[in-house]
């Protein structure tokens, strides 16, 4: 019971990041933008969240400045995609490795280390222990004690599907997506609403990665998305957008990363970080025959 | 021609203006720091060699990446196919005993082989079950890197060795060396020409150009576009193959821990830049092993961390690309202002 | 009646050398119907576009009620009240009615939630105010074309635009649909609305119009009234030579069966049949025309004849070989194949003009050395001299980008690449769209001289009179299905007209 528990825990924790930057691209996708840079902005996110937590001392102050770390790129990706019109892909592709360029840079630079940052001086975001909830059998331990950015995402996801489907922000993203023809006709800027799909999914990045860095960790590693931004954006393709399906990809997604952290006490440690990424593969797998078998049957 | 080699350039010093700036900012003094980028990798015969036994994998992979999306496969998986064709040929170079002359060609053909495998896999999912290459690459990536880790750890680990590293290979695979030039350049030559030619003067080439351009018109016009998507896979996988399995001979000699993926990842941007030109790819290659040799040199005379290096790569990829869009923009907006004054007039 | 919008002086280069507008000045009437004619490229669509916002003059003013406008954007035109209905329907499949009109315009509430019941009920008043007959929670992907131009109007006037420009807009419309899309005009006309309306067809031009203006290559000729001009001046106006109506070929006896397609029948993924039974057979010396409004299965009768689409039911033999289930290859042996869309399925633009037209010829063992694996460089650029000298086209050099040609001049770069194959049938979808009048006469004499060498061509188009000028035999596609097999000569265009539609004879007249 006690290991089942822990791998819900486990689970909810690791599909966390990878939701939060799910949700930005989901965004972007809705909007019609082929965005790749959610990697570099969660790696942006995290370096600032802990720069930000460490020069003020507060928690606080490291998920600003972790939201404005993932901002700076995500306007980089704005003035090159958007404004001088650069391939969106290559743009993305720069932007990854302009993030991982400038992020060990500057932790050489600011920190003077290589490799990782882990000082005591990094406030991390706080747990939340839930008075009452916290005390029920077996469900109190999964529903609280949770860090803060983990409720917080949940809040998001309603939020952003909220947004998406019901308000006037939404209608005009998705048609940017569905038909940025007749968007502009209507008016309406296709430009401006991309550019707040993607500050927007710069944000959510952002949070990203600070809870990579000051709540999942507490530390700063040298390219330490590690993949997961490939892997939410693999999410958002699987899903073709919607908020609530993302969410439940991304828990499938933390759950072979938990499931992985589990195995390591009968596989070489290599083989369980593969998990999440195997994952992925079968996950495509099982889409690519799904789409093949619908074709087929008509 | 001439539009591309400006615009190129264009890139080339905005962007090293850029760092000049940063490194002003942070209190360095540019020009010696640049002075010591070029001197420590083309000043002197011994930088010259480095420098280009330093771009054998970079040109490699970027010849990898350029053939891949010139031909409209979004080949990204160089990073693991590198780490194959190296381990591949590192098992290959402790379990054989060969003659030089055999062992280097046999070695070779293991890290090609092991290259092939890997881009291979991505493209029998595609193939078979329509899996996107885009993704399945990028998560091979992951599997290869922890793969080989797991291999050098364990089954082929250096017993006498305290951190990931294989044994190293038989002194017959190693690469020999002609003066201070490394033999593997003279490799990465050739399979350099044999890709010229192949995309240029082969109906092969031609078809997996336009293939890439518009994969509609060419089914159309009777190309085969699976079984071509299916070797330009292998080929581009073979590519990223010999660019690991030339690193380990011609390098350390053995499968280090993070022995180099990150050629890789510089290969697709170098492609990218070289708007998957196949002499462009050679030359901005050259360019960037220029940056990477020189910047150990630069941070032993000013001290600016070598990072910035990687840095100054992402931003001369973007302003190259910005550069090349706006180009475009500006030579139309002079034109229509021409033919106004035209008809004004 | 004054002048609602003068449009003065108005000039428009595109980069790198075309001049589209070339001094125009036009003025439009509050309360009129006012059509805008002229062949393709002579600028109508540009002039319009310059009223709506989506192209800025070179230079020229635009007056509005004798104001002078500075329209920017589309949306500064709508500001001004006016508003442009396009040629390709321009919605959201994806959304209903009611979401289409209102995107951009939307009501809302708390947290900028969109208030529904307020958007239904507004768009519900249009509907009914000026009779359209719409289901406002119906999807755009599931009303016919006709309903779709509805909610394009209905999207305008739901912001109040009193000039509206339709650009063609009976040219997405089967012939029954367009009376009742006059009638719309007519009503909305009289209760104060401005309509302009760009068109190339001349009849219904003169039925709906009260004036007329016609341009030529970017010149303006004239405007006349429509109840004192006719067809003939009008078409001289627009062409500016004199136009014969009539059928251009020569006799020529067919000869033997070369194209049989039998009981072609195609149903797509979601269930629905999209051919039914379709039987084609073009002979020897002999031009076919497919007659039929698009959608009605014209794209997969072709891509089952390329191979594109799988042949489930049928077969399909040219010039005696069975190429039902042949590959691409093998049946580019027997067939050549001008598509209806150059850029993305005959050529590949950013590719050199040499490049494009070596295409299938270097799988046939041309201009290839060493079995067929090495290009022959020096053979390809003859051969593009060659296609250069024989077709007229005008071309920078053989090794410059495809794109740096005009249409017309690409065209020919197609049609030549495709006829040298020398292949015993031609497809051919809609060879002449977006060409100027030169280019269109061109093809026509080039379908013609195939026809009289002996080869089958297959000819699918939208333009009867083009097919009544060089066909044979004239078919008619109707909801997938060939409802009529008619020899040219023994019928007339609004019988045609009346099949596409129909799918049937007229009774009434046969009787």
């Amino acid at each position: 019971m006690r290991v089942a528990i822990g791998l819900i825990n486990g689970m909810i924790a690791a599909a966390t990041p990878i939701l939060l930057a799910a949700l930005g691209g989901t965004l972007t996708f809705y909007a019609g933008i082929f965005n790749i840079a959610m990697e570099g902005m969660m790696l942006g996110g995290a370096f600032f969240g802990v720069l930000g937590s460490y020069y003020f001392g507060s928690w606080v102050m490291g998920i600003i400045s972790a939201i404005v770390g993932a901002l700076i790129m995500a306007l980089i990706f704005i003035l090159f995609a958007i404004t001088l019109k650069v391939d969106e892909f290559v743009t993305g592709i720069g932007l990854n490795l302009f993030a991982l360029g400038t992020t060990t840079y500057l932790l050489r630079q600011i920190f003077s280390v290589k490799g990782a940052f882990a000082g005591p001086g990094i406030v991390p975001v706080p747990s939340v222990s839930i008075p009452l909830i916290r005390d029920i059998p077996v469900l109190g331990q999964i529903l609280s004690g949770h860090n803060l950015i983990v409720y917080l995402t949940a809040l998001i996801t309603l939020a952003v599907a909220f947004a998406v489907f019901k308000t006037r922000f939404g209608l005009r993203l998705r048609a940017a997506g569905y038909n940025a023809t007749s968007l502009q006709m209507s008016g309406v800027s296709t430009a401006r609403v991309r550019v707040w799909s993607v500050l927007l999914c710069g944000v959510l990045c952002g949070l990203a990665g600070a809870y990579l860095s000051l709540g999942y960790v507490t530390l700063f590693s040298e390219n330490m998305s590690a993949g997961r931004g490939w892997i939410s954006l693999a999410a958002v393709i699987l899903v073709n957008g919607h908020p609530i399906g993302i969410a439940l990809i991304s828990l499938l997604f933390g759950f072979a990363d938990g499931l992985g952290l589990f195995m390591q006490q009968s596989l070489p440690s290599q083989f369980t970080s593969m998990v999440p990424y195997i994952a992925t593969l079968i996950a495509l797998f099982v889409y690519s025959i799904r789409k093949k078998k619908e074709r087929v049957a008509a | 021609m001439r539009q591309k080699l400006l615009n190129g350039l264009a890139g080339i010093v905005v962007a090293l203006l850029i760092g000049a700036v940063v490194m002003l900012v942070q209190g360095y003094n540019p020009v010696e720091t640049y002075l010591a980028l070029f001197n420590y990798s083309l000043g002197s015969g011994y930088a010259f060699a480095t420098m280009l036994k330093n771009s054998v994998p970079l040109i490699l992979t970027g010849l990898s990446a350029a053939v891949a999306f010139g031909s409209g496969a979004i080949n990204l998986g160089q990073p693991g196919q590198l780490l194959m064709g190296a381990l591949a040929a590192t098992v290959a170079g402790l379990y054989l005993d060969l003659p030089p002359a055999v062992m280097i060609p046999t070695l070779l053909i293991a890290a090609a082989l092991g290259g092939m495998a890997w881009s291979g896999v991505a493209a029998l999912m595609r193939r078979w079950f329509n899996m996107d290459e885009f993704i399945t690459t990028l998560m091979l990536n992951m599997i290869a890197d922890f793969f080989t880790y797991w291999a050098i750890s364990y089954p082929f680990f250096d017993k006498g060795a305290n951190s990931p590293m294989t044994p190293p290979i038989s002194r017959a695979g190693w690469m020999p060396e002609i003066g201070r030039f490394n033999t593997s350049v003279l490799v990465m030559l050739l399979a350099f020409i044999v890709t010229w030619f192949i995309s240029t003067r082969t109906t092969a080439g031609y078809e997996w150009r336009i293939s890439g351009q518009n994969s509609l018109f060419a089914r159309l016009g009777g190309v085969n576009t699976s079984k071509n998507y299916m070797l330009v896979m292998l080929m581009t996988g073979v590519l990223a193959g010999l660019a690991g399995g030339l690193i380990v001979m011609a390098g350390p000699h053995r499968f280090i821990k993070d022995i180099g993926a990150n050629y890789a990842w510089d290969g697709v941007m170098v492609a990218m830049v070289a708007n998957n030109g196949i002499i462009a790819t050679l030359l901005y290659g050259l360019f960037f092993a220029t940056l990477q040799t020189g910047a150990l040199g630069m941070e032993l005379i000013t001290a600016v961390p070598r990072e910035l290096i990687m840095v100054l790569q992402a931003i001369v990829l973007l302003v190259v690309m910005a550069g090349r869009s706006y180009f475009d923009i500006i030579a139309n907006k002079l034109a229509e202002r021409q033919k106004t004054r035209e008809r004004v007039a | 009646m004054g002048n609602l919008i003068e449009m003065r002086n108005i000039v428009k280069v595109f980069p790198p050398s075309v001049v589209a507008l070339d001094d125009v000045t036009v003025d439009f009437e509050e309360g009129e119907i006012h059509a805008i004619v002229g062949e393709n490229g002579a600028g109508k669509s540009t002039l319009m576009k310059i009223l709506y916002g989506l192209e800025s003059a070179t230079s020229g003013e635009i007056y509005h009620k004798g104001r002078r406008l500075n329209i920017r954007s589309t949306k500064e035109a709508i500001a001004s009240g006016i508003g442009m209905v396009h040629q390709e329907i321009m919605l959201v499949p994806e959304y209903t009615v009611w979401q289409n009109v209102v995107l951009g315009m939307e009501p809302v509430n708390w947290f900028g939630r969109i208030d529904e019941k307020r958007a239904r009920q507004q768009v519900q008043e249009r509907i009914d105010e000026y009779h359209f007959n719409l289901d406002p929670d119906a999807l755009v992907s599931d009303i016919s074309v006709a309903a779709r131009q509805k909610v394009e109007i209905l999207k305008l006037l739901y912001r109040n635009v009193l000039t509206l420009i339709l650009d063609e807009p009976t040219s997405v419309l089967t012939p029954q649909e367009i009376p009742r899309l006059f009638d719309e005009l007519r009503r909305l006309r009289d209760s104060g609305h401005t309509i302009l309306f760009i068109s190339h067809h001349l009849d219904e031009v003169l039925e709906l119009s009260d004036r007329i203006t016609v341009l030529r290559r970017g010149k303006k000729i004239g405007t006349v009234q429509a109840d004192q001009t006719s067809k003939e001046e009008l078409a001289q106006m627009m062409v500016g030579r004199e136009v014969l109506f009539t059928s251009l070929k020569q006799p020529c006896k067919p000869g033997r069966t070369v194209f049989e397609l039998t009981d072609l029948s195609y149903t797509d993924p979601e269930g629905r049949k999209r051919l039914d039974g379709v039987n084609i057979h073009v002979r020897a010396h002999e031009t076919v025309g497919i007659a039929g409004v698009e959608g009605n299965g014209q794209l997969e009768l072709v891509n089952a004849i390329m191979g594109l689409l799988p042949i489930q039911e049928g077969r399909l033999v040219v010039d005696g070989q069975d190429l039902t289930h042949a590959d691409i290859l093998t049946r580019r042996g027997k067939i050549s194949f001008v598509s209806q869309d150059r850029g993305r399925m005959s050529a590949s633009l950013p590719a050199s003009i040499k490049e494009n037209v070596l295409m299938t010829h270097h799988r046939q063992g041309r201009f290839t050395k060493l079995m067929g694996l090495v290009l022959n460089n020096r053979e390809a650029a003859a051969f593009a001299e060659e296609v250069r000298e024989q077709f007229a086209v005008h071309m920078d050099g053989a090794d410059a980008p495809f794109s740096s040609l005009s249409g017309g001049n690409q065209q020919k770069v197609i049609l030549g690449r495709e006829l040298l194959l020398n292949t015993p049938f031609v497809l051919l979808d809609q060879p002449t769209r977006g060409l100027d009048v030169g280019s269109i006469e061109y093809v026509h004499r080039q379908i013609l001289a195939m026809r009289e060498a002996g080869r089958a061509v297959l000819l699918i188009s939208a333009d009867l009179g083009e097919l009544f000028r060089i066909t044979d035999r004239i078919l008619v596609l109707s909801r997938g299905r060939i409802v009529a097999d008619l020899v040219t000569d023994e019928t007339d265009i609004n019988e045609v007209g009346y099949l596409m539609l129909e799918g049937k004879r007229n009774e009434t007249e046969a009787a």
